[in-house]
C-alpha cells in the first residue's frame, strides 16, 4: 500500500456540557469523538460506517478543520494540521475539501453556480489567474457531467442530484489530494445515488484522490471503500479492508449491523440470521467503562466492564494468517459470517470457526439478565422463546 | 378484500399548474397481507396512502377521480364524520417521524390513553391501565415507570414503538406504515420492523408498507407495488419482482444496488431524473429515462398488461415488458 | 476503472425535460416540495426560461403580481415626492396663519378649511409629510445599521459579546417606550428633528439586533457557510458573501413594518408634548391642538389623522407584501 498521506492519531472532541446561564458550571462532556486512529493511504478510499451520534461526521469535521480537536493529532503528509497557524492552515485547506451531506444547504441560493464553483480561485487567487477563472469553472462543470452553459444558473434551479455535483465540483476546484465526503447521498433518490457514487468513482482515478468516505449505508461503503472503518460511541471498533470486514468481521458490533442490513433479496429471509441488538446506544455524555458496547453486547463479560479494549489485531487471530486478521477492538473477538453468499446461496450457515474460539461464549447464551443480550436466532423472528 | 383501490386520480392546484401527483393507481391489500408501496419521491406513494387515510390536504389537493374501497365501502362517498369514525379505529398510519407526530409536551400515557377515552369512552384511569399495555406490547421496557414520560425522553427507536402502539391502540384492520424505519439506524430499524410484522401477524391486519429502500421490502413485503410519477409501473408477489422485473424502471432500480461483484466497477445508474409532475412525459413516463424505449413509448401511454406467471397476478405497464421479463 | 467520466449521461437530464419542462419549472418543484412528497428540487427549467433567475429576481418578479404591494408602494412613493418637493400639490405657507380665519370649515382654496390658529389645514397636512417621512426613514436607517450591525456580530461570534449584547437588549426591551420619550425627552429644548430621531434609535435598535442576531445564527448553520469556511474564507468573507445576503430579509421586512411604526411614534410624541415642537410642521403637533376642538371642529383632526393612518398603513403593508415574497416557506 503506498505511504499514509493522512495519519490520525487519538483524536477526540468533547463539547463540554454546562449549567447555569451567568456562572456556568462544568457538569461534564459529550464525547463525540474519544479516541479514533487511523491512516489513510494516497489514491485510497476508506469508508467509515457508524450510526448517528457515532463521531463519524464530527471526525469529519475535524479532517477539513471545521472543528478543532480537544486532543490528538491529524498528521497531513507529516504535519500536524490541527495545531497550524491560521496562514499555514490556508494553504493545506487547499488540499483537503469537503463534499456535504445536505445540497439544499451546502449551496448557497443567493450565489450563481459559476461563483460558487469559482470561489475557491477568489480565495486562493494564486491557483488560477483572474482571466483563466470562467474556463476553469467551466471545465469543472463539464467533469462532473453538467452542462457548462448552466454557469450562470442558481442553485435552486437545480435537482437534488445536480446540486451535489456542483458541490463535488467546488470540492475538486482547488485540485486537492483528499476529498472528505460525510454522507454524499443519502439525500438523493435512490436512483440518482448511483450516478453520483459513479461519478465520485471515475474523479478518483482521473485526479488520483484519496477518499475519506462516511455514510451510514453499508452496501454502498462496501461499493466504493478499500477499507472501512467501524466506528461506535466515538471510537472505531473494528478497521481492515473491505473483504476483511464485510466477509470476516470480529466485533460482535460489526456483526450485528451487518446483519440488521435489509438485504435486497427476499429469497435471503428465510435462511438468514439476525442479530437484534436490543436498547439504545448509550448517550456519549455517559459512556459505559470498559468496552462501550457491553451494554447491548450478548458476549459481554466482566472483563469487558472493567478493561477498554484496543484497536488492535486480536491475541487470537495473531499468529495465524485467517482471513479475520485484523484490528478490532473486542476481548472476545471471534469470526461470524452474517452476511449470506450472494448468487444461490447453497451454504446457508457454514461460518468458518476459527479453530481459536478462546473465551468467547457462544452467541444467545445472554450474560447475566442485565439488558442488551439477545441472540441471534435463526429467523426474522426476534423474540422466539 | 380488506381495501381496495380502484382508478384514483389526485391532483395538487398549484400557483404554476396542475400537479398530477396520482395518475390512476390500483391496488389491494387483504387481511394478513403487507404491500409495500415502492418509489422515489414525488412517486405519488405518500399521496396515495393519504387519500386512503383521508388526510389528504384539500385543497390544494383534489381527489379527482376513482374509489377506495374498504371492507366493500367506498370511503369517498362517505361524509367527514363516518370517515373519522373509520380513521383510529378501523385504520391507522405510521409516520416517518415520531418526534413531530407525538405533542411534546403530553405525556406518552396520556396520548396513548386519549385513544381509549375518544373511541371508547374510557375513564381516565382504564385508560392509563391500557396505554401501560399497550407500552408492554411493542416492548417498552419498564413500561409501568415510563408511562408518564413525555416523548424527547424517549430515543427515536422507542418513540418509532410508541407510534406504532398508538396505530394499534384501537386494532385497526389496516395499518399504513409510510416510511416507519426511514428516520432509523440499521440496528433499531431491524427492531422496529420485525416489531411491526409480528404484531401484523398476530392481530391479522393489513399492512401498506411505503418505502424506497428495496431491502426493507424485500424483508417483509407480500407483494409490492412499484410507482413512478404517479402511477403503478409493476406490481407483483415479491420472490418474483426480484428474481425478473417486468418493468425497466423496477429492473434499474435493482441494478443500481451494489453487489459484491461489481466492486471496483460502475454500478448501473439509471439516467435523468424523476419527472416533474407539472409536465410528465406523454406515452410512458419513463420513457426518457428508459434503456428500452421505441418510439410508441413516446406517443402510447401503455396499459398495466396482466404478466400473470404463477397463481398469484401480476401486472406491468410497459410495452415490452416480455422483453423486460425474459431478457 | 474507466478513465473517462461519462458527461453525457447528464447533459441528458436537462435536455430530456427540455421539450416538455415548462417555464419556471424550477418554482413548481419547490411548490411541490411542499405541498407534495418532500421533490428534490425538480427538473431545470428550460425553453422560454433563458435567464437564470436568482432569488431576489424571483422575489421581485412575485412583488410586482401582488396588488397590495403595488397600493403601498404607490402611497409610500407619492408621499415621498411630496416631502421632498411639497410645492407640487401645496402653494401656501404652513406657517402663514390668520387667525382671524381659526377653526374655519372648508371654502375655495382651502379644501381642509383652517385649524385653531388660522393656518390652512391643507398645506400643514402636506408639509407634515416630510417631517413624518423624514422621522420615519432617518430612525429606521439608524435603527437597521446600529441594530442590524450589533446583532449581526453577536451571532455570529456568539460567545461572550453575545452575552453581553443579549442582556442589553433586554434591558431595554423592559422599557416602556411612551414613559422613555416622556422622562427624556422633557429635558430636550432644540426644536429640530434630531432628539426624537436620536431617542427612537436608542429605544429602536434592540428589536432589530434581535432579528438580525436570529437570522444570521440561522444562516450561519447553513452548510454553505461551513463549505466556504473549509475553503479558507475569512470571516469576512464569509459574512458579507455568505451571511448576509441570506440573513437580511427578516431585517428588511421588519425594517419596513418599523418605519410605519416609528411615525406614528412621533406623532404620539409630538401630541404628549415631547416630540417636535412648533414651529416645526407635523401631523403629531396638528393632531395635538386640534385635539381640543374636536366637538366644534372635527375637520381639522381629520385630515392629518388620517394622513398619518394610512402613511402607517402603507408601511406595514409593504413589510408584509415584501415578507410574503421573502419568505423561504413560501419559495
Amino acid at each position: 500500500m503506498a505511504e499514509a498521506i493522512l495519519e490520525v492519531r487519538d483524536l477526540h472532541k468533547h463539547y463540554p456540557l454546562t449549567r447555569g446561564v451567568v456562572f456556568k458550571k462544568h457538569v461534564g462532556s459529550v464525547k463525540a469523538v474519544d479516541g479514533v486512529d487511523f491512516d489513510l493511504a494516497a489514491g485510497e478510499t476508506l469508508g467509515i460506517v457508524g450510526e448517528s451520534g457515532c463521531g463519524k461526521s464530527t471526525v469529519a469535521k475535524m479532517l477539513v478543520n471545521l472543528e478543532r480537536p480537544t486532543s490528538g493529532e491529524i498528521r497531513y503528509k507529516g504535519e500536524d494540521i490541527s495545531k497550524l497557524s491560521p496562514r499555514a492552515l490556508k494553504a493545506v485547506r487547499r488540499n483537503i475539501q469537503m463534499v456535504f451531506q445536505d445540497p439544499y444547504t451546502s449551496l448557497n441560493p443567493r450565489m450563481t453556480v459559476g461563483d460558487i464553483i469559482g470561489e475557491p480561485y477568489e480565495i486562493h487567487p494564486e491557483v488560477a489567474p483572474k482571466g483563466s477563472r470562467r474556463q476553469k469553472v467551466q471545465d469543472l462543470l463539464d467533469v462532473v457531467g453538467l452542462n457548462p452553459e448552466y454557469i450562470n444558473r442558481y442553485p435552486h434551479q437545480f435537482s437534488g442530484g445536480q446540486r451535489q455535483r456542483i458541490g463535488i465540483a467546488r470540492g475538486l476546484a482547488l485540485q486537492p489530494e483528499i476529498i472528505v465526503a460525510d454522507e454524499p447521498v443519502s439525500a438523493l433518490d435512490v436512483s440518482v445515488q448511483a450516478q453520483v457514487i459513479n461519478l465520485m468513482g471515475n474523479l478518483q482515478s482521473e485526479f488520483s484522490l484519496s477518499y475519506v468516505f462516511i455514510a451510514h449505508d453499508l452496501s454502498i461503503v462496501r461499493h466504493i471503500s478499500d477499507r472501512v472503518g467501524v466506528m461506535y460511541l466515538g471510537r472505531i471498533v473494528e478497521i481492515g479492508t473491505d473483504a476483511q470486514i464485510y466477509d470476516h468481521p470480529t466485533h460482535p458490533y460489526t456483526q450485528a449491523l451487518l446483519s440488521a442490513v435489509p438485504v435486497p433479496d427476499p429469497e435471503a429471509r428465510a435462511h438468514r440470521e439476525r442479530i437484534i441488538l436490543t436498547g439504545d446506544v448509550p448517550s456519549p455524555a455517559n459512556i459505559p467503562s470498559g468496552c462501550r458496547f457491553r451494554t447491548r453486547c450478548w458476549k459481554a463479560q466482566e472483563r469487558c466492564a472493567l478493561e477498554v479494549p484496543l484497536l488492535a489485531v486480536p491475541a487470537v487471530f495473531r499468529l495465524t494468517d485467517s482471513p479475520a486478521k485484523h484490528d478490532s477492538a473486542c476481548h472476545f473477538a471471534e469470526e461470524k459470517q452474517v452476511v449470506p453468499p450472494e448468487e444461490g446461496a447453497t451454504s446457508p450457515e457454514a461460518p468458518p470457526e476459527n479453530g481459536a474460539n478462546g473465551p468467547g461464549t457462544p452467541p444467545g447464551n445472554g450474560s447475566d439478565g442485565t439488558e442488551g443480550l439477545n441472540g441471534s436466532n435463526g429467523m426474522t423472528k426476534p423474540e422466539s422463546p | 378484500m380488506l381495501l381496495e383501490v380502484r382508478d384514483l386520480h389526485v391532483e395538487f392546484h398549484t400557483r404554476d399548474g396542475v400537479a398530477k401527483a396520482v395518475n390512476g393507481v390500483d391496488y389491494s391489500v387483504d387481511a394478513g397481507e403487507t404491500l409495500a408501496v415502492l418509489g422515489e419521491s414525488g412517486s405519488g406513494k405518500s399521496v396515495t396512502a393519504q387519500a386512503v387515510m383521508g388526510i389528504l390536504d384539500i385543497p390544494p389537493g383534489r381527489i379527482s377521480q376513482g374509489e377506495i374501497l374498504f371492507q366493500g365501502q367506498d370511503l369517498l362517498k362517505l361524509k367527514e364524520e363516518e370517515r373519522r369514525k373509520i380513521r383510529g379505529a378501523k385504520m391507522a398510519m405510521v409516520f416517518q417521524d415520531a418526534l413531530s407526530s407525538l405533542n411534546p409536551v403530553i405525556s406518552v400515557g396520556d396520548q396513548l390513553g386519549e385513544m381509549f377515552q375518544v373511541h371508547k369512552g374510557m375513564s381516565r384511569k382504564d385508560s392509563k391501565a391500557k396505554a401501560v399495555e399497550l407500552m408492554d406490547r411493542v416492548r417498552i421496557p419498564a413500561a409501568k415507570e415510563r408511562v408518564g414520560q413525555y416523548p424527547h425522553q424517549f430515543s427515536g427507536g422507542m418513540r418509532q414503538r410508541i407510534m406504532i402502539a398508538m396505530a394499534l391502540a384501537l386494532e385497526p384492520e389496516l395499518i399504513i406504515a409510510d416510511e416507519p424505519t426511514t428516520a432509523l439506524d440499521v440496528t433499531v430499524q431491524a427492531q422496529v420492523m420485525d416489531l411491526l410484522a409480528e404484531l401484523q401477524r398476530e392481530l391479522n391486519m393489513g399492512l401498506i408498507l411505503i418505502t424506497h429502500d428495496l431491502g426493507v421490502v424485500a424483508d417483509v413485503a407480500d407483494k409490492i407495488a412499484v410507482m413512478y410519477a404517479g402511477r403503478i409501473v409493476e406490481q407483483a408477489p415479491v420472490h418474483e419482482i426480484y428474481k425478473a422485473p417486468a418493468h425497466p424502471y423496477t429492473r434499474g432500480l435493482l441494478d443500481s444496488i451494489p453487489r459484491l461483484d461489481q466492486k471496483g466497477q460502475e454500478l448501473y445508474a439509471i439516467k435523468g431524473l424523476p419527472p416533474n409532475l407539472l409536465a410528465i412525459p406523454p406515452g410512458c413516463a419513463f420513457n426518457p429515462r428508459c434503456p428500452m424505449a421505441q418510439d410508441v413509448c413516446r406517443t402510447d401511454v401503455p396499459p398495466l398488461y396482466d404478466v400473470t406467471e404463477s397463481p398469484v397476478p401480476r401486472s406491468s405497464a410497459c410495452h415490452f415488458w416480455k422483453e423486460c421479463l425474459h431478457g | 476503472m474507466p478513465e473517462q467520466p461519462e458527461p453525457l449521461e447528464s447533459y441528458e437530464e436537462g435536455q430530456a425535460i427540455a421539450p416538455t419542462g415548462a417555464g419556471g419549472a424550477s418554482d413548481l418543484a419547490t411548490a411541490e416540495g411542499e405541498t407534495l412528497e418532500k421533490t428534490p428540487g425538480g427538473p431545470l427549467g428550460t425553453g422560454a426560461d433563458k435567464k437564470p433567475r436568482s432569488l431576489w429576481s424571483d422575489a421581485w418578479r412575485d412583488l410586482r403580481r401582488n396588488p397590495i404591494f403595488i397600493i403601498s408602494s404607490l402611497v409610500i412613493l407619492f408621499l415621498v415626492v411630496i416631502s421632498i418637493w411639497p410645492q407640487l400639490i401645496a402653494s401656501g405657507d404652513p406657517l402663514d396663519c390668520d387667525l382671524s380665519k381659526a377653526q374655519e370649515g372648508s371654502q375655495p382654496g382651502h379644501p381642509f378649511g383652517f385649524n385653531g390658529q388660522g393656518c390652512d389645514v391643507y398645506t400643514r397636512t402636506v408639509y407634515g409629510a416630510r417631517t413624518s417621512v423624514t422621522v420615519g426613514v432617518l430612525a429606521t436607517l439608524g435603527v437597521a445599521v446600529l441594530g442590524g450591525i450589533l446583532g449581526g456580530l453577536a451571532g455570529f461570534f456568539g460567545g461572550a459579546w453575545d452575552g453581553v449584547l443579549s442582556r442589553i437588549t433586554d434591558v431595554f426591551f423592559a422599557i416602556p417606550v411612551v414613559l422613555g420619550g416622556l422622562v427624556l425627552l422633557s429635558v430636550v429644548t432644540s426644536s429640530t428633528v434630531w432628539p426624537v430621531i436620536g431617542f427612537m434609535v436608542l429605544l429602536g435598535w434592540p428589536q432589530l439586533s434581535r432579528i438580525a442576531r436570529g437570522s444570521v445564527i440561522t444562516a450561519k448553520q447553513n452548510d454553505y457557510v461551513q463549505a466556504a469556511r473549509a475553503l479558507g474564507a475569512s470571516n469576512s468573507r464569509m459574512m458579507l458573501r455568505h451571511i448576509a445576503p441570506n440573513a437580511i430579509a427578516p431585517v428588511i421586512v421588519v425594517a419596513t413594518i418599523a418605519l410605519g411604526t416609528y411615525i406614528a411614534l412621533e406623532a404620539t410624541l409630538s401630541y404628549l408634548g415631547v416630540g417636535l415642537k412648533p414651529p416645526t410642521v407635523s401631523w403629531g403637533i396638528d393632531i395635538s391642538s386640534a385635539s381640543q376642538y374636536i366637538r366644534n371642529a372635527p375637520h381639522m383632526l381629520l385630515w392629518p389623522a388620517g394622513a398619518l393612518a394610512i402613511t402607517v398603513l402603507a408601511f406595514i403593508m409593504l413589510g408584509d407584501a415584501v415578507r410574503d415574497a421573502l419568505d423561504p416557506k413560501l419559495r
